[in-house]
């Protein structure tokens, strides 16, 4: 059974759809460990290393995640996270903004997988061509 | 028959009778045992030893090593266990930096492994092994992965294997190091012979003050003008505690008790001064105090009952900030909710109400950016530890 470490990043409290993903993640077979609103990015980190998670997949609502995952990278390399999958998705910048601009910045980050504004099964699913494809 | 209760402190024992608390300052020439007997002689002899309860803060406490996983998760759940356990820590190691890490030069008492919740494996190896070699313990508790337990037993010796403090959840399970911390630290506590000595005067479990504290928390409204949520500022000689409700910790451990504590073993203001004024000196909003209060820096180096007070001042304002939102790097509470501050301890026997509430009104002014401060309440006659002390009659 894949790991999936969850949660929604920095002062976000939007849970709605952190409770959505956790039941959703579930129902398709993966072991889910939520961390629930204002998670820090070392924190996420950090439960990917204490359960030996997959994926992370981190969602954020309320627009400011660029400010809380610029140190990914450098966190990632911390502890040698290479074969984790990292994603990301919700509302990823403040007011309008183009997917064309918005995914190559999370990549540059270090995102494997990026969905602004989009909806959460689609999102699934595409995880999940992904991680096959991977295997 | 009425009962006899006891603390012995580092600079003070406190006795408690049923017609009031007096306090005598120790005399370090003297072994503890004689000391007490030299000037509560004759009450002793009022009481039965069954109706003698003593409590003790004498000799701080335990040392700790914990080498675990993440800081988020092993380190954090491990320190916190061990603060609720009366522990005081020395020293943490994240796993991942033990190799570019010293071995502390003295002998720590417990060394606390943890890391990995029990489906993964491999979490520990010989990185841990030859770091060990480096470091003098007396004893080695295991609270990590289930799976790296054998690799553990099969290279350490003496080590003993407890349930992961980590749940298959992320959360936190406290009871068994949390047992087995406690009673180290109780057996340490008695094993003294100092303390071994003072059996002659009670037939009760001697018991470590902090425990005694930590117990009473949840009577203290019931005695004083409290309300929730609260903090209990202990300080004392040597160190400063905080014991606090959980209420005002927002982070995802999940705990069976209400309250928790943290020691600062360098705020004291007489053992450990000179890291007192270090860690002033240090800090950004000291002038601006120092001037606040109408005193300079000089102040600091001096020796006077002036100096004494500001000090004092000094170690409340430091000792909030440290737990405040300013220092993220350490358990920081939510002081904007906290309705109301409990002073006790040595310090409430030498600052005015009104000094108090000059350095929170400062604090909060400053730090927080709120006028309204929470209530305070002093505990002039150090009464929180009769609290824990008559509670634990009733347990037993
Ligand atoms: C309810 C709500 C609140 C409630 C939250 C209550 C709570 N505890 O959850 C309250 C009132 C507290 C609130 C506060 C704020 N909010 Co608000 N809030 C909303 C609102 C109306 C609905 C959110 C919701 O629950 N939707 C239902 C869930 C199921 O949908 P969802 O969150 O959009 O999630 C879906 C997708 O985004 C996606 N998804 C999410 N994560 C991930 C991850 C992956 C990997 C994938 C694939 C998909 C995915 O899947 C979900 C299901 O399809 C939205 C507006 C809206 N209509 O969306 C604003 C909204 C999210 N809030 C917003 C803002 C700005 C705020 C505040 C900053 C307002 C303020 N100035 O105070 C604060 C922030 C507080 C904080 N520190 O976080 C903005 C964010 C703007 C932006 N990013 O550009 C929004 C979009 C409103 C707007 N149009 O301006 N808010």
């Amino acid at each position: 059974m894949k790991k999936v470490v969850t949660g929604v990043v920095g002062n976000d409290i939007h849970v709605v759809a952190n409770r959505l993903i956790d039941i959703s993640l579930q129902a398709r077979g993966f072991e889910v460990f939520n961390l629930g609103v204002n998670t820090s990015l070392e924190e996420f980190i950090d439960a990917v290393v204490e359960t030996d998670a997959d994926i992370l997949l981190i969602s954020s609502l309320n627009g400011e995640a660029e400010g809380w995952c610029r140190d990914l990278q450098f966190l990632r390399s911390e502890y040698s996270l290479r074969d984790v999958v990292f994603v990301i998705g919700g509302n990823l910048a403040v007011g309008e903004a183009k997917q064309s601009d918005i995914v190559p910045k999370y990549q540059s980050y270090g995102f494997d997988l990026v969905f602004h504004q989009v909806d959460l099964n689609t999102g699934l699913d595409t995880l999940e061509a992904y991680m096959k494809e991977r295997a | 028959m009425s009962k006899l209760l006891i603390d012995v402190g580092s600079t003070y024992f406190k006795v408690c009778q049923q017609s009031g608390i007096s306090q005598y300052f120790r005399d370090f020439k003297k072994d503890i045992y004689d000391d007490l007997v030299t000037k509560c002689g004759n009450i002793f002899s009022q009481y039965h030893k069954e109706d003698v309860f003593i409590c003790s803060s004498a000799n701080g406490g335990l040392s700790t090593l914990i080498i675990g996983l993440t800081n988020s998760f092993s380190l954090k759940f491990a320190k916190n266990i061990a603060f609720n356990s009366g522990i005081n820590i020395i020293d943490t190691i994240l796993y991942s930096k033990i190799e570019e890490t010293k071995a502390p030069l003295e002998l720590v008492d417990v060394v606390i492994v943890v890391g990995g919740i029990d489906s993964i494996s491999n979490v520990f190896d010989e990185k841990l092994l030859n770091y060990l070699q480096k470091v003098q313990y007396s004893n080695i508790v295991y609270v990590g992965t289930h799976q790296d337990a054998k690799f553990l037993v099969d290279n350490i010796p003496a080590i003993k294997i407890l349930g992961n403090i980590i749940t298959g959840k992320l959360h936190v399970n406290e009871t068994e190091l949390k047992e087995f911390l406690t009673n180290l630290y109780q057996a340490d506590i008695v094993g003294k012979e100092d303390i071994k000595h003072l059996y002659e005067l009670t037939s009760n479990q001697i018991y470590s003050t902090p425990y005694i504290v930590n117990r009473s928390l949840p009577l203290i409204d019931a005695n004083f003008e409290v309300v929730n949520p609260f903090i209990v500022v202990d300080i004392g000689g040597a160190t400063t505690d905080i014991h606090y409700s959980r209420d005002l910790v927002r982070d995802n451990i999940l705990t069976e008790s209400e309250y928790d504590r943290l020691v600062f073993k360098k705020l004291g203001v007489y053992k450990s001064r000179e890291t007192l004024v270090f860690a002033a000196k240090n800090n950004e909003f000291v002038y601006e105090l120092l001037s606040y209060l109408n005193v300079t820096e000089n102040i600091l180096e001096e020796e006077s009952e002036k100096a004494l007070r500001i000090l004092m001042q000094l170690s409340i304002f430091l000792v909030l900030y440290k737990v405040s939102r300013l220092n993220p790097m350490y358990v920081t509470l939510h002081l904007e909710l906290l309705k109301t501050v409990v002073l006790t301890g040595g310090i409430t026997k030498v600052l005015s109400y009104e000094e108090v509430e000059t350095i929170i009104v400062f604090f909060y002014k400053k730090v927080m950016n709120l006028h309204a401060i929470p209530t305070i309440v002093m505990d002039y006659e150090y009464a929180i530890w009769t609290l824990g002390m008559r509670n634990n009659e009733a347990r037993s």
